[in-house]
């Protein structure tokens, strides 16, 4: 019985296909471009996917779709940051937070992490050693990147407690509509949005007369090129995109990661033998689990026709990257983990105007996390497969993930 | 070790100018300047770097520039 394409979204973020997407995303392909029940248009296939992100017709703010929704609603919330902008918005205050955290200005930056990065991922091993059972999402897969994400930015991880709240709740507002009304969800994640604002921009402007290393400091210190630096309530954006971003993807990366590791043990083995392979199989891990399984904020400007769908303008437009970089077309034997895989050009990161900010820290986070925990964790094993997801089928990963070793000394 | 980047498929993506910047440096936002001799303690880096490329322009090796493949 062939189901119907038009249901494909249902299906996707239907919690119960969270553990294994890949089947819906093969009958994705099959359709090229598939236009849903609620208007929306999803497209899984990698060469439109990759036209796509690279397509002046295509924008990333929400307020030019045709049905607005609350999330673009400003009186509710605040206005959306460079990820929710287009050009030459968006080039210009992507290019301003830039300016503190990588090349051409401050090229540095990341690579002088290394050091924190391997003390903070030893630190939280050390804790895991001492015990048999670990659930390396909460022990481990979080704490790194939070602690990270924090430090960079300058925002108190003792305040970890009360920005977890606002994160969820701001993910929740991404989920693409599952039938039900989203507007009670999206009113909250607004109001989410703003109290996050509000207290980054709080704690950027307090470093005005004491600025520090960190890049809120900068946010609020910079003068910026010949078009100035950042007003408070663009801090304040900046500020809530890179912290949510910094702690909603790079854990589903690490457990995305473990977990694959885990289920294929000769490929766990080869990394063990050979550490040096770290950086393509975690490229592969990018292609074959990615942290971000599509990306929903996408409109046309103009009629444009994919594959000869037409799809109107201002129609949500949904690119399925996990899809796209398990298409037969582009990569041979797609569904194999192969971490030593050479020709891998894989959508984990985006690509084009948009593509990820943070790509290199979660690169280097994910290298030094998933090489300590081989090289330290003795026998490792899943205690459950398939485990417990987290809610989004848009920032897809574990909600737990508990392994069992053997633990050091006995 | 030597390092080629085909500057042709190079579109600016910036990773190894993040990854290995004692190698790689962007000049302005997208011009790309490189060292095509690699400094003792920076292997590890360009390979990092050569991994991340999302284009996959940077050939790494002992032969590389010397017009071998």
């Amino acid at each position: 019985m062939a189901a119907d394409p038009e249901t494909l979204i249902e299906r996707i973020t239907d919690y119960a296909s969270r553990p294994d997407p890949y089947p819906l995303y093969a009958e994705l392909r099959e359709h090229g471009v598939a236009r849903q029940q609620n208007g929306s248009y999803l497209v899984g296939t990698y060469h439109e996917i990759t036209a796509l992100l690279h397509d002046p017709r295509i924008s990333s703010d929400r307020r030019n779709r045709t049905e607005p929704d609350e999330a673009g609603d400003e009186e509710q919330g605040i206005p959306p940051s460079f990820i929710g902008l287009d050009d030459p918005e968006h080039h210009r205050l992507r290019s301003l937070a830039m300016r503190s955290f990588g090349p051409p200005h401050n090229p540095g930056r990341i690579d002088a992490l290394h050091g924190e990065i391997t003390r903070i991922v030893q630190d939280l091993l050390a804790q895991l050693r001492t015990r048999d059972r670990i659930d390396l999402v909460d022990e481990f897969a979080y704490p790194l990147p939070v602690t990270v994400i924090c430090r960079l930015l300058g925002v108190p991880t003792e305040d970890e407690p009360t920005f977890r709240g606002w994160s969820d709740t701001i993910v929740s507002g991404l989920d693409p509509a599952r039938g039900a009304d989203p507007t009670e969800r999206q009113r909250a994640a607004a109001d989410a949005r703003r109290a996050m604002g509000i207290y980054l921009g709080e704690l950027a402007a307090s470093r005005r007369g004491n600025p520090g290393a960190d890049m809120l400091s900068a946010f609020a210190t910079d003068p910026g090129p010949d078009h100035g630096g950042f007003n408070q309530i663009e801090i304040m954006t900046t500020a809530v995109l890179l912290l949510i971003a910094g702690h909603e993807t790079t854990v589903n990366l690490i457990t995305n990661g473990m977990l694959t590791l885990l289920r294929h043990p000769e490929a766990l083995e080869r990394l063990r033998d050979e550490p040096a392979l770290m950086p393509r199989a975690v490229e592969e891990l990018l292609r074959y689990e990615p942290p971000v399984q599509m990306l929903p904020q996408r409109t046309p400007l103009a009629d444009i026709e994919i594959n000869g769908v037409t799809v109107p303008r201002g129609a949500p437009l949904i690119l399925v990257l996990a899809s796209g970089s398990r298409d037969p077309r582009r990569f041979p034997e797609p569904d194999r983990f192969d971490p030593g895989r050479e020709d891998n050009q894989h959508l984990g990161f985006g690509g084009g105007v948009h593509s990820c900010f943070g790509a290199p820290l979660a690169r280097l986070e994910t290298q030094a996390a998933l090489t300590a925990l081989i090289q330290h964790l003795d026998a490792p094993r899943l205690v459950e497969d398939p485990p417990p997801y987290r809610r989004s089928p848009v920032l897809r990963g574990p909600r737990h993930l508990l392994i069992d070793h053997d633990r050091a000394g006995g | 070790m030597n390092v080629v980047v085909d500057l042709n498929r190079c579109q600016g993506y910036a990773q190894c100018a993040f990854l290995a910047p004692e190698v790689f440096a962007m000049h302005g936002e997208e011009a790309l300047l490189y060292h095509p001799v690699v400094p003792d303690g920076q292997q590890e880096r360009v390979l990092r770097a050569v991994a991340a490329c999302p284009v996959q322009a940077i050939l790494v090796g002992e032969e590389a520039g010397t017009g071998e493949r």
